[in-house]
């Protein structure tokens, strides 16, 4: 079976190269299928001349005419022609599903350009902080378990008790984003207490208003009724600084 | 002459009772018909008030967590990515800004959300890199498919 199989092929491969001879496929490139089945199915149809708009091999002198031919026909066919049959490159492979491989193609990275161009980010960036050239800053700060986009006289309500008094000065440390209008840092997690800096004052201290928790089951005679009053804090934040050099 | 005893007799059942029913049909006069009105269908409708609103309270987080999830997905795809493939490898790279956060910065601040889904699109290719390595296959690894190229 195996030599049958590479001697089919050898009939393919001889009757394609006949072809490349002829008028016709040199026109149209025969795609080379690597596939075993397509390969019998060409080499099936004979070497006699039964492929499709392959002219026959038994005339010699043809391919000569048909070479002056061409040298005229040719650039008339170009300069008519908008709708000339335009011959895909040898390396085309048709689009199947195993055409490619199930992952998207990467490009490759050069280690010394992208070391350059982080570089020449980070510059741009310390050169912003450094002029002091951004407008409003936001923070993502994670507070009483939970995260807050926060900018300057932003008032936020924490649904629990803090230790500071009213009218205190507090400093949120954990920043987990800085951002302007032309840059973002963004910190794995968190950014460095040294970078950012944001500060908040406790304006109140209330309860918030009774919030009624009730369970009830149909039909079991049973229901119980608790009136929960949550501790609140109302902070005002008063700035978000960015340190002046990214170190 | 001046008769007593008809005081005596005058008994009063419980001196609270108006103000108990108003307890519980001050949560009612919003309602719609007679509930609003009459004690014993308010109290029904109370009952069942409260116990909605504690469901309530608790579903509210996991809508409001849906609603983020969806909104964040909508503006990852605008920039060309998938909301999953943002969200693991975001973790990958340690970046640890919250759902709620991230539809926040999606809506108020295009750019800031711009970059992450950049960092994510970078790490998952370095991902995608490790994994293929070489391109070559490992030494010493034969199968029964005999390559006949």
């Amino acid at each position: 079976m195996n030599t049958n199989r590479y001697s089919l092929r050898r009939n393919a491969l001889a009757v394609a190269l006949c072809c490349r001879g002829c008028f016709f496929c040199r026109g149209t490139d025969l795609p080379f299928f690597p596939n075993m089945a397509v390969v019998l199915k060409v080499a099936c149809r004979g070497p006699l001349g039964s492929l499709r708009g392959c002219w026959g091999f038994g005339r010699p002198q043809f391919p000569l005419l048909l070479e002056k031919q061409r040298a005229i026909a040719v650039p008339v066919v170009r300069h008519q022609g908008s709708q000339s049959i335009k011959s895909p490159p040898r390396s085309y492979v048709p689009e199947t599903s195993l055409s490619k491989p199930p992952w998207p193609e990467l490009s490759v990275i050069d280690p010394v350009e992208e070391a350059k161009q982080h570089q020449e980010v980070v510059l741009k960036v310390s050169s912003i902080l450094a002029e002091g050239k951004y407008g409003r800053l936001f923070a993502v700060v994670h507070f009483a378990s939970r995260q807050w986009k926060v900018t300057n006289e932003d008032l936020i309500l924490i649904e629990n008790h803090i230790d500071a008094e009213c009218g205190d000065r507090i400093r949120l440390e954990k920043v987990l984003m800085v951002g302007g209008e032309d840059f973002t840092l963004i910190g794995r997690p968190l950014l460095g207490r040294n970078l950012v800096r944001v500060e908040a004052t406790v304006i109140e201290k209330t309860e918030s208003w009774p919030q009624v928790y009730m369970r009830f089951w149909k039909r079991h005679r049973y229901q119980r009724k608790k009136i929960i009053v949550q501790p609140q804090t109302v902070l005002r934040i008063n700035t978000v600084e960015v340190a002046s050099r990214l170190s | 002459m001046v008769f007593l005893t008809l005081s005596h007799w005058i008994r009063s059942r419980g001196p609270d009772r108006w103000w108990r029913v108003q307890e519980v049909l001050k949560h009612a006069r919003h309602f719609r018909g007679r509930k609003n009105r009459c004690f014993r269908l308010a109290v029904r409708a109370v009952q069942r008030a409260f116990v909605y609103a504690t469901k309530g309270r608790q579903k509210k987080r996991r809508v409001m967590r849906k609603l983020w999830i969806s909104r964040i997905a909508a503006g990852t795809r605008e920039h060309g990515m998938k909301y999953p493939i943002l969200i693991s490898n975001l973790v990958k790279t340690g970046v640890q800004v919250n759902r709620r956060v991230l539809c926040d910065l999606a809506i108020t601040e295009p750019r800031s959300f711009q970059s992450l889904v950049a960092l994510a699109k970078a790490r998952r290719e370095e991902g995608l890199r490790a994994a293929l390595g070489d391109g070559k296959e490992p030494p010493g690894v034969f199968s029964r498919i005999v390559q006949s190229h």
